[in-house]
């Protein structure tokens, strides 16, 4: 009797272990973790317009990559599928209404660091910070992907689940709208240094 | 129809991703870029965007690898544990259903007060007079029409508002 249920409790403890197990070792993951962590975590606080969440957000892309036990064949599709991972995590989030207000984003840094030549950057910043906020999630994310991280049409597509043929218009007017945000709120700026000056 | 492409957006993005913007590019490009508003755009998106990951990944302190690891491992235990013990908890599961409606039909079968009960429920049902309801309720929706319909359309409406309201 005895011997049966420490047999089945081994049983059950390697059954436990070999589920639980990754594809993936540990060194492969930290060098990786290294390589990407800093990217996903600004890009989740970006879209998601929250850096505490983006902290939470980040330890579970990072388990649903290693959960999904899937083989990459490039360094660059195992990026690509790390970001998916990172935007369905964020869109489950905010289905949930979990989110708060993009406005939390920068915060109170942005107003401490406000002095001298610092001040200029402060604003340009805040002004950012504004003109992202009036954006859908989509094209927070789109934009992000394009220009800070440097994905191309069809990672974007793949990452957000569009297709292709039509990434290129919606990023046009996705850049469009932060465009003509970016120059509405620095144009008012602009004109009333102008006035100072003379 | 707008342009959604110019054949030197590339080399605007790469002059803002490699620091060269506006400085050290060359004039025509920069000219180009003033008069050519997909290049304008890529400019000013490229520029405030690369600014804001700059000062983004400076700031921020992510947790270390081996933490979020042994996190991951711990986790992926605990629900590979969790998931070992659901086959068990469903066949119980089952076998309390099947108990329930087995005792469920005997009782049935062989109470007098269900079977009464039973009885009295058919008895209501055959009762009611199904064409007066109908036309009583007929009457209410022609002296009520408008109201009738605008609650309907309300009621159709909400949870389709509440959708679109949500979605985004």
């Amino acid at each position: 009797m005895f011997r049966d249920a420490t047999y089945n409790d081994v049983t059950r403890t390697e059954a436990i272990q070999e589920a639980a197990a990754f594809v993936m070792d540990e060194e492969t993951f930290r060098a990786f973790y290294d390589r990407t962590s800093r990217g996903v975590w600004a890009y989740l606080a970006r879209i998601t317009g929250d850096r505490q969440l983006a902290d939470d957000l980040l330890q579970e892309t990072y388990y649903r990559f290693l959960r999904a036990s899937a083989a990459y064949e490039t360094e660059a599709h195992r990026r690509n599928s790390l970001f998916r991972i990172a935007t369905n995590v964020a869109r489950d989030v905010r289905r949930r209404q979990l989110l708060r207000p993009m406005a939390a984003v920068a915060g109170d840094e942005i107003e401490r660091v406000a002095g001298g030549d610092q001040a200029g950057a402060a604003e340009r910043h805040t002004d950012f910070e504004r003109a992202m906020s009036r954006l859908k999630p989509r094209e927070r994310a789109m934009l992000w992907l394009a220009y800070a991280e440097g994905a191309s049409h069809h990672e974007i597509a793949e990452t957000l689940g569009l297709r292709t043929s039509s990434l290129k218009v919606l990023l046009f007017r996705a850049r469009r709208k932060l465009a003509s945000l970016l120059r509405h709120t620095a144009a008012p700026r602009g004109k009333e240094a102008n006035d100072a000056a003379l | 129809m707008p342009r959604f492409e110019c054949e030197f957006e590339a080399e605007v993005l790469a002059a803002v991703s490699q620091s060269r913007w506006p400085e050290r590019v060359e004039a025509a490009l920069r000219a180009h870029a003033v008069a050519c508003p997909v290049c304008a755009d890529v400019a000013a998106v490229a520029i405030a965007v690369d600014a804001s990951n700059q000062e983004m990944r400076a700031a921020i302190a992510t947790p270390d690898s081996g933490l979020v690891w042994w996190r991951a491992q711990r986790r992926a235990k605990r629900e590979a544990a969790k998931a070992a013990g659901r086959p068990i908890t469903a066949i119980q599961v089952l076998a309390l259903a099947c108990s329930a409606g087995l005792l469920g039909a005997c009782f049935g079968a062989t109470s007098g007060l269900f079977q009464a009960a039973l009885r009295w429920v058919q008895a209501s049902i055959g009762a009611v007079n199904w064409k007066a309801l109908l036309a009583s309720a007929g009457a209410l929706m022609g002296s009520h029409a408008a109201l009738g319909i605008g609650m309907a359309i309300v009621l159709l409406l909400t949870p389709a508002a509440a959708y679109l309201m949500r979605k985004d």
